[in-house]
């Protein structure tokens, strides 16, 4: 029996070679200089400095953060409710319904995400219903609100998904046990419901929230080529700047960050979790 | 209340499919437009259709996305599987870091994860292309396999491996009889992730891919910058193979079932992936049987990798030249001469670069391009006078023109008072009258070119105060104007008028002349950029003589005709120059077609590092400055 231990060799080898070693070269390079040779090595904050002293670097920074807190909160009231209905219904729709919601999420984003170039252009179908209400001439493509909308669109599935799987998973006598306790269906919802369900919740904020940050696709096919977020920042870096030591910094700076909003993510559902059961 | 929650609910969900569904099918009937219009719907026509089957590129990409999700989904299905089964036999601690390390692509933000991959193929030297796309995958969709085989190891029981060898079955019988069997539905469900995670993927590819290997993520990010109803064909022909997929596997369980109605849950399970196999097999070898006719051919299945600019070829000129050497043409595109050069110098191997004139100069100078065989180019003599022995290669010795040009304004004549113009030459960008109405270009070049001439000053400049002062020219401009910062996009948006002025190529802006009446060109007085773009061959060219043959092939008259008459740059070729530009040429009249020699005050630029470097940050920061003033 033991010696099925072994199988797992290779990949203990493969993890060290493809997983570790990337995450230790990027840091690497965020405390070296430019040049990297072995030779002339040696160990600098100066990036980092860079990072943190322009005050252009921390708005990007904080937009980044921000677009992505208000993804992820609209995303929370539009696919709470979804996926409430969906756990709702009849069995045979709730299968219809969930396909229909993956459906798009298996076509490729960035198709999905050029399809509303045309839809949001000047003279799109958008701007005519608008139009139509009397809303004249707005500007929609290239704003921060398309931006919001891409991401809002493709990680909204997501969100949808996880929380109906855990209201789904959900063991339905509780609320009848609820009911037949005197409860009324609001303190149903908010006592019972709302609590099993966190779990789903809390993965669907991973997520959305962990790319919405880092996208730097969506703000630059919705938001134009001024629009910068934390990713386009790294982007420009190793694509057309060519500072690689300076975009390894931001890297490292974006992981540890999301590292920190996870730990404390995970702590909330653990305090939640160990409320519950012990 | 009960009934107004439901009614509520259900007006959610219908809003929300069609949330979901109206960009998809907007595309899909788009794709059926006659017109290259996104917004307006002119006829049904399959036009597009046919450009997609024609375009070698994407059905190259369809290919690759959809051979290496299938490569990776089983590699990693396969190698996820057994780790996993190895690991939970292993030590716990082996086992907690190994979950860990397993989540380090799983938290980490995928763009991270990217650069990671990136800098370990370059650190390790290993050339990137489909295989480094391969591996990429294969290390990311590992985590989610065992992330789902995992938890349906640890509920089976752990003497069962035992039992089977006490009752005479070797280890292998023990894994494959027993323990896999019982696993199959996380394993199946694993491989549905890994699928998906692989198909989809952009920011990954993107950063490791190279030598012109593209997955359909990438190439409608390198292509969405011009308008091309093509990647509404090609995406909706995505739509359709992943609706069929979808259909199959969730419709043949239930055929099966009704079939065979006590079929036992992990055999049925077994169909679906059987039935996407079998799918993708076909898709992938109706596309391998695309191959080449017969006839002798001097290069024949030789590959000559070609890195230029986007929308920098004519429809024909790859395919002629393939008809006529039998090569294969593996062509991949840049924004920008820095972008070219970040790849190169990382030691990227192309046969052909197209490169401006101080890159070419840069490139010279470090030792990164090859002098020419003249023996073996036949093609300078067709080439412009005032375009041989330019400052930065003096005797052509590495380089051929193949597009030249000027940078300047174009504007719609409509909106735009000439008057304007001619008094304020680039100043017009700090004019209020035009704010929210203008787009500057994204390059730092070209910027800085428009803003010390703005000045007054040399755009090849080494003062640092005057650098500084065009830096304050470009913020101010960026803060007060609200400009859109744009590449390519420039093109398809003035040529329907959507603002009125923008910083262009001339070249672009012949294109947009002969598409929209309106528009016109204006060459500042106080001078301009005069570059050239050339055909040279790196150091680390696989194949220079092939590359030698298609320089003289893209000089010549043919090559010329079609490159210039289609993407509208100014020929190098003159007697190609002349035809296009003279009495019922395709640009007769434009004025943006012709290369101005006569304003003493343009000038070509040249290389030099420290500024080089200096711009380089500068322009980043004022590319900020306009996304935080916005």
């Amino acid at each position: 029996m033991k010696r099925f231990s072994q199988l797992a060799l290779p990949y203990i080898v493969w993890a060290a070679l493809m997983l570790i070693l990337p995450m230790a070269l990027i840091a690497l390079y965020s405390f070296t200089r430019h040049g990297n040779a072995i030779i002339s090595f040696s160990l600098t904050l100066e990036h980092y400095q860079k990072f943190f002293t322009d005050p252009d670097f921390l708005i990007v920074l904080g937009r980044s953060l921000w677009i992505a807190l208000e993804t992820t909160a609209i995303c929370l009231l539009l696919g709470y409710p979804a996926a409430y209905f969906i756990s709702r219904s009849s069995e045979k729709m709730q299968n219809i319904l969930v396909l229909c919601i993956t459906l798009p999420t298996w076509i490729n984003m960035l198709v999905r995400t050029y399809a509303w170039i045309g839809l949001l252009s000047e003279g799109g179908l958008i701007a005519q219903i608008l139009g139509f209400f009397g809303i004249q001439d707005a500007e929609l493509l290239y704003t921060e609100g398309a931006v919001l909308l891409g991401m809002v669109y493709n990680f909204l599935p997501f969100m949808i998904l996880q929380i109906n799987t855990s209201l789904c998973k959900m063991d339905h006598s509780l609320l009848e046990a609820s009911a037949d306790l005197g409860a009324r269906p609001a303190s149903t919802f908010r006592r019972v419901t709302l609590p099993l369900s966190l779990p789903g919740v809390i993965n669907g904020i991973t997520l959305v929230f962990l790319p919405a940050v880092s996208s730097f696709f969506i703000p630059k096919l919705l938001g134009g080529g001024q629009y910068f977020l934390i990713g386009n920042l790294i982007e420009n870096q190793f694509i057309t700047v060519g500072e690689w030591n300076f975009g390894s910094a931001i890297s490292m700076i974006m992981a540890v960050i999301m590292m920190l909003m996870m730990m404390a993510v995970r702590k909330v559902e653990n305090r939640n979790r160990g409320g519950k059961e012990e | 209340m009960k009934q107004s929650k439901r009614i509520f609910g259900k007006v959610l969900m219908g809003l929300l499919v069609v949330f979901f569904y109206l960009p998809i099918l907007y595309m899909i009937v788009f794709s059926f437009n006659e017109g290259k219009s996104l917004t307006a719907f002119s006829g049904f026509s399959l036009r597009w259709y046919q450009h997609m089957l024609e375009s070698r590129d994407m059905m190259q990409a369809l290919y690759t996305t959809f051979s290496v999700a299938l490569l990776a989904t089983a590699i990693s299905t396969v190698v996820g599987t057994i780790s996993a089964i190895g690991l939970s036999k292993s030590r716990r601690i082996v086992r907690d870091v190994m979950a860990q390390v397993n989540n380090l692509p799983l938290m980490n933000p995928e763009i991270v994860t990217a650069i990671g991959f990136m800098l370990l193929f370059i650190t390790f030297q290993v050339e990137k292309g489909y295989i480094t796309m391969l591996l990429a995958h294969i290390a990311f969709c590992i985590p989610y396999v065992m992330l789902s085989v995992m938890p349906k190891i640890r509920s089976l029981d752990p003497n069962l491996a035992d039992a089977a060898m006490d009752l005479g079955a070797t280890p292998w019988q023990a894994l494959t009889k027993v323990i896999v069997p019982q696993i199959a539905p996380g394993i199946v469900s694993g491989a549905l992730i890994a699928f998906t995670m692989s198909i989809d993927d952009f920011i990954i590819s993107y950063f490791v891919t190279g030598g012109g290997v593209k997955n359909l993520s990438i190439m409608v990010y390198t292509m969405s910058k011009r308008v091309n109803p093509s990647i509404n064909a090609i995406s909706t022909l995505v739509v359709v193979i992943i609706t069929v997929l979808l259909l199959l596997i969730n419709l043949l369980p239930l055929l099966a079932a009704k079939r065979q109605k006590k079929a036992e849950i992990g055999h049925r399970r077994w169909i679906a992936p059987v039935a996407i196999a079998l799918v993708l097999a076909i898709t992938v070898g109706f596309f391998s049987l695309q191959k080449g006719n017969e006839r002798y051919l001097p290069f024949e299945g030789e590959t000559l990798y070609f890195y230029t600019w986007g929308e920098y070829t004519g429809e024909n000129i790859l395919s002629d030249f393939e008809e006529l050497t039998g090569a294969t043409v593996i062509m991949e595109t840049f924004d920008s001469n820095e972008q070219m050069y970040i790849k190169v110098a990382n030691g990227a191997s192309y046969d052909i670069l197209v490169p401006s004139d101080y890159m070419i100069e840069r490139l010279i100078q470090e030792d990164l391009i090859q002098k020419l065989d003249r023996s073996q180019i036949t093609c300078l003599d067709h080439i412009s006078d005032h375009l041989k022995g330019l400052p930065y290669d003096p005797n052509n010795e590495y380089s051929v023109p193949y597009f030249c040009g000027m940078v300047g304004i174009v504007y719609d004549t409509t909106k735009v008072d000439f008057k304007d113009l001619e008094r304020d030459g680039y100043n017009i960008f700090l004019n209020p009258k035009y704010r929210g109405d203008i787009y500057l270009y994204d390059s730092e070049r070209d910027s800085f070119m428009m803003a010390l001439k703005a000045l007054g000053y040399s755009m090849n400049t080494e003062n640092q105060d005057e650098i500084n002062r065009a830096y304050e020219w470009l913020l101010s401009c960026v803060r007060t104007m609200e400009p859109e910062i744009v590449t390519d996009e420039i093109i398809d948006n003035m040529a329907q008028a959507r603002k009125a002025l923008g910083l262009i190529y001339s070249g672009d802006a012949t294109y947009i002349m002969s598409e929209n009446e309106d528009m016109g060109f204006y060459l500042p007085e106080s001078g301009t950029n005069q570059w050239s773009d050339g055909m040279v061959i790196p150091k680390n060219a696989k194949n220079p003589e092939l590359a030698h043959a298609f320089i003289n092939f893209a000089a010549s008259y043919d090559g010329a005709y079609d490159n210039s008459s289609y993407v509208g740059y100014t020929a190098t070729n003159e007697q190609v120059f002349q035809d296009l530009y003279g009495p019922g040429g395709d640009f007769e009249g434009i004025n943006a077609y012709e290369y101005r020699t006569t304003n003493p005050n343009d000038e070509v630029f040249t290389y030099n590092e420290e500024i080089r470097k200096i711009l380089s940050n500068l322009w980043s920061k004022v590319k900020i400055a306009a996304s935080n003033a916005g």
